[in-house]
Order: C-alpha cells, then structure tokens, then sequence
C-alpha cells in the first residue's frame, strides 16, 4: 500500500485499552462520542485507499 | 499570539472561535474569515465567510487553514448573536438525532 | 500525540474545562471533514502550488486527504493523496 497508515501511538501490551484511556484523559466525558466518530471516519477513509490505491501527488513531497 | 500556534491548547483556542480573524500562513498569505473552530489534534482553523444573499439560499464559503502552515492569528471583531447561530450552525446536520444516513 | 496543555498542569481544576473545550473543537472540526465529501476543494500549499481536486476523505490524524479528479499541472491524477504537510490552506463552498 502507498498510504502511510495513522498509527502514531507508541506500541503497548494493549493498545485498544491505551487508547481508551488517552482518549479519556483528553476529552474527558465527551471521549466515547469522539472516539465513536473518529473510528467511522477512519475506517471510511481506509476503506475508500484499499479499494481506490490513490497514489501521493506530488511524488515528493513539497516539504520536507 | 506570543507562542506558537499549534501548542496554545484548547482554552486559548477558544478565545478566538467566533470571532473575526485574520491569519498570516504560508509565505505573505493572508486570509480573513469568522472562526469556526479549531481541530485540537492538527491545530488547523476553519474560517467561514458569509457571501451575499442570493436567491435560492445563502451561500457560505469556508477556509480551513493547516495549523502548521500558520504564523499569525489576530483578532479584528466579535461575532454578533445572529452571526455567532449562523456560524455554529454550518456543518450541522440537517436532523439532529444520528450522523449516518 | 496530543499534550495535554501547561495550563493545565499548573491548575487541575481546569482539566474539566479543556476536556470540554477540546471535545467542542474537534467534533466541529470533524463536522466540518464529514461535510466536504464529494466537494470540489481548491487546495493552496506550498511552492505556490494550487490544485483542484473532489474531497473524498481525510484519515483522523489529518496526515493525508484521499481526494479524486486532481487536477495537477500536467494532467488530471484520477485518485490521489495529498500529504496535509503539503497544505498550507484549502477552501470548498458550504
């Protein structure tokens, strides 16, 4: 695959739990409506690159 | 802004939603525009300008500036109250009670 | 990825209020993502490059943005990411 994927946490024994929990501590009450828009979203946007395999444009990025 | 932009934080952010901004990014770019809000993950503004009435609705075009790309934020007026309801209205979905069709 | 900010550090008491705060910006900034689908976005980024593309998704850390119909300066790329480092700035019609 040509797309870079967006897991930018550090690894954990339970990264699903690690997540919760960060998620937790940033937006509080509010963290499992956030978290459920996100992972549709995610998930929207994963589906449409394993079926579409854009490419980057431009090849190289402008800035480095 | 004294500090840089993408590391004011929630609270400081806040203070210029619905207000008039103008934002420095890039090279010598300039934008103006209502704030909308500000993604806490990318810093990234989403400014809205309302065009002219026209028949048939209102049309409004929007400007998201990337938070890394920005250099200056100024404040230049308050939102009225009909204008602050227009603006947090903009990507608000129709129906209230789910987000998917 | 995301710190929590200083000022909340020098004050516990405020955490609530940032939470809320946070909670607030990103689900207007998430409407905003969901409402561009199948727009036509122009999109300025660095170099002086300006390219018009149909939005059709941006992955949730706001790296990259799947668009389709790009218009580079060479020809039309039919599906295509764009590095959000790339972008300086991007505008579509509510």
């Amino acid at each position: 695959v040509s797309w870079q994927s967006s897991a930018t946490a550090p690894p954990s024994d339970r990264p699903g739990e690690r997540r919760g929990a960060e998620m937790k501590k940033l937006y509080g009450k509010d963290a499992a409506k956030i978290l459920a828009m996100e992972a549709a979203m995610q998930l929207n946007f994963d589906r449409k690159c394993d079926l579409k395999q854009p490419k980057y444009w431009p090849v190289i990025p402008l800035k480095l | 802004m004294q500090c840089d932009w993408p590391l004011l934080g929630p609270l400081q952010w806040m203070r210029y939603v619905n207000k008039q901004v103008k934002v420095k990014a890039g090279k010598d770019e300039e934008r103006r525009g209502w704030l909308l809000t500000v993604d806490p993950v990318s810093a990234s503004l989403v400014l809205v300008d309302f065009g002219e009435e026209e028949e048939g609705g209102r049309r409004a075009s929007v400007q998201v500036v990337m938070g890394h790309a920005v250099e200056q934020v100024e404040v230049l007026q308050e939102a009225d109250e009909e204008t602050t309801v227009r603006l947090q209205a903009s990507f608000l979905p129709p129906e209230t009670h789910s987000l998917d069709p | 990825s995301i710190p929590t900010s200083a000022a909340c550090d020098a004050d516990p008491e405020l955490l609530p209020t940032e939470q809320h705060a946070r909670s607030v910006l990103r689900e207007s900034f998430l409407r905003c993502l969901l409402s561009m689908a199948n727009k036509k976005i122009q999109f300025h980024m660095y170099e002086r490059v300006k390219v018009e593309a149909t939005f059709r998704a941006s992955d949730i850390d706001v790296l990259n943005f799947q668009v389709s119909d790009l218009h580079t300066p060479i020809g039309v790329q039919k599906e295509a990411l764009i590095r959000c480092q790339d972008v300086i700035s991007f505008t579509f019609d509510a």
